[in-house]
């Protein structure tokens, strides 16, 4: 008896699936596009939404700013559920081992008492800013037209609240585990002089009925923050007896990053967009003309108390620089009509 | 000595990371036949196969280094003529 094994070939019926052999034609497509590509419903609504009845449930009239085909734009990290779950499972897995860290040796509660007022009264309060911008995702995720905008949407809605409870974390261990220090920077959000630029802004931007309006609002606000106290200070810190700042602060530093790739992304695709691309330009620049100043003028009290408590810091100039860069890119993304 | 260019060929193994590679590879080689066998993707082109490592990267959607090819290949045709942090090329040398 004998057995002859071969090697045969047995060709799929069809690659992928439909909505992606509709666009790209039947070939092998990566799980990110079989997962994105047109899932969004678009037809057979049987109601319009009761509280809206110019719109559908769905509708690309959310916002002012529009792509011909939302498609167009894909997430450049190509994030679908696993790859994002399991790509922040493993960010915040180091953030723990980090604050285990900095609790076993006490880092935080060595801090020089300038730090430690920086802390509660301008970063730890920074986390009711994180809530806010939360909001404004969750508003880009229910309201943005096609999965690949309002997916985007949605994982960094979910970043948000993770930041602020990064934040949370380090309030807790600096107030030696208990909630306190989460309380006074929650009254400094409330009543201090010095947040309520910023807590204002945060509210307006999550009011605004345009969702991708609050969105590069908000994005407005990120780009001096972040840069400024998450990585300029960061460097003051290390040399002035701070680490235990510069530890936390890094995966702030790196979420943002992160954000800025599918952000930076999807503006990109806003202005250059065929059909829509000059009306899209114009709306971010007015969009820009009108939140720009007041995310500066926010950013500028946080920097000034930060000052004040660090004289060497620096920050006021370091928002300054960072002010003139953001200003750049804007003016490079609408043709210097910002 | 004939004028024909020999094929080169490289057999990359099928996964839903090494999809964005053969994306990248296609991209720069316009020339390019690829099989797809069960766990295989074969690619063949006449004389050489270029891999950079920015369109991979644009096609992932995050940073690549050149090395991790080695973890996406299973076997190939031809000399590495060049291997650096930023390209790769697979063509007979003699």
């Amino acid at each position: 008896m004998q057995y002859e094994l071969r090697y045969q070939v047995i060709e799929p019926k069809r690659q992928t699936y439909q909505n992606v052999i509709d666009r790209f034609g039947d070939q092998p497509a990566s799980r990110y596009l079989e997962a994105t590509l047109d899932v969004e419903p678009r037809e057979n609504f049987h109601y319009r939404p009761t509280w809206d009845q110019h719109r559908e449930l769905y509708d690309a009239d959310y916002t002012a700013l529009k792509l011909t085909d939302p498609y167009s734009y894909t997430d450049p990290r190509q994030f679908y559920y696993t790859p994002y779950v399991t790509n922040r499972a493993n960010l915040h897995d180091e953030f723990t081992k980090q604050m285990a860290y900095l609790e076993e040796r006490e880092l935080l509660a060595k801090l020089p008492t300038a730090w430690r007022t920086v802390l509660t009264t301008a970063i730890l309060p920074l986390r009711h800013y994180e809530s806010g911008a939360q909001m404004v995702s969750v508003g880009g995720a229910r309201f943005a037209y096609g999965t690949s905008l309002e997916q985007c949407c949605t994982y960094a809605a979910f970043d948000r609240i993770g930041n602020a409870q990064m934040l949370s974390r380090v309030g807790i261990a600096l107030g030696s585990g208990t909630g306190d220090l989460l309380q006074v920077a929650k009254r400094e959000w409330l009543d201090s002089e010095h947040l309520q630029p910023l807590r204002r802004f945060t509210e307006e931007a999550m009011v605004t009925p345009d969702w991708a309006e609050g969105l590069v609002a908000v994005d407005l606000v990120d780009s001096l923050v972040y840069p400024v106290l998450y990585r300029e200070l960061d460097e003051i810190a290390l040399t002035s007896g701070a680490g235990a700042y510069s530890l936390f602060t890094q995966y702030l530093h790196t979420w943002f990053k992160d954000q800025r790739k599918w952000l930076d992304a999807l503006i990109k695709a806003w202005a250059a967009d065929e059909e829509h691309g000059a009306e899209n330009r114009e709306h971010l620049s007015r969009i820009v003309a009108t939140w720009n100043p007041l995310a500066h003028e926010a950013a500028t009290e946080l920097a000034r108390v930060v000052d004040h408590q660090l004289p060497d810091a620096g920050t006021v100039a370091a928002l300054a620089r960072t002010t003139a860069a953001a200003e750049q890119r804007w003016a490079q993304v609408t043709g210097g009509a910002a | 000595m004939s004028d024909t260019l020999r094929q080169v060929g490289i057999d990359i193994q099928e996964s839903e990371e090494n999809r964005g590679l053969v994306a990248a590879i296609r991209a720069d080689n316009p020339e390019l036949t690829v099989r797809h066998l069960p766990g295989l993707v074969k690619i063949q082109a006449a004389g050489q196969i270029v891999i950079n490592r920015e369109t991979v990267e644009r096609e992932l959607g995050r940073e690549w280094e050149t090395g991790e090819f080695q973890l996406a290949i299973v076997s190939f045709a031809g000399n590495l003529s060049e291997w650096d942090d930023d390209q790769i090329i697979v063509k007979w040398e003699h």
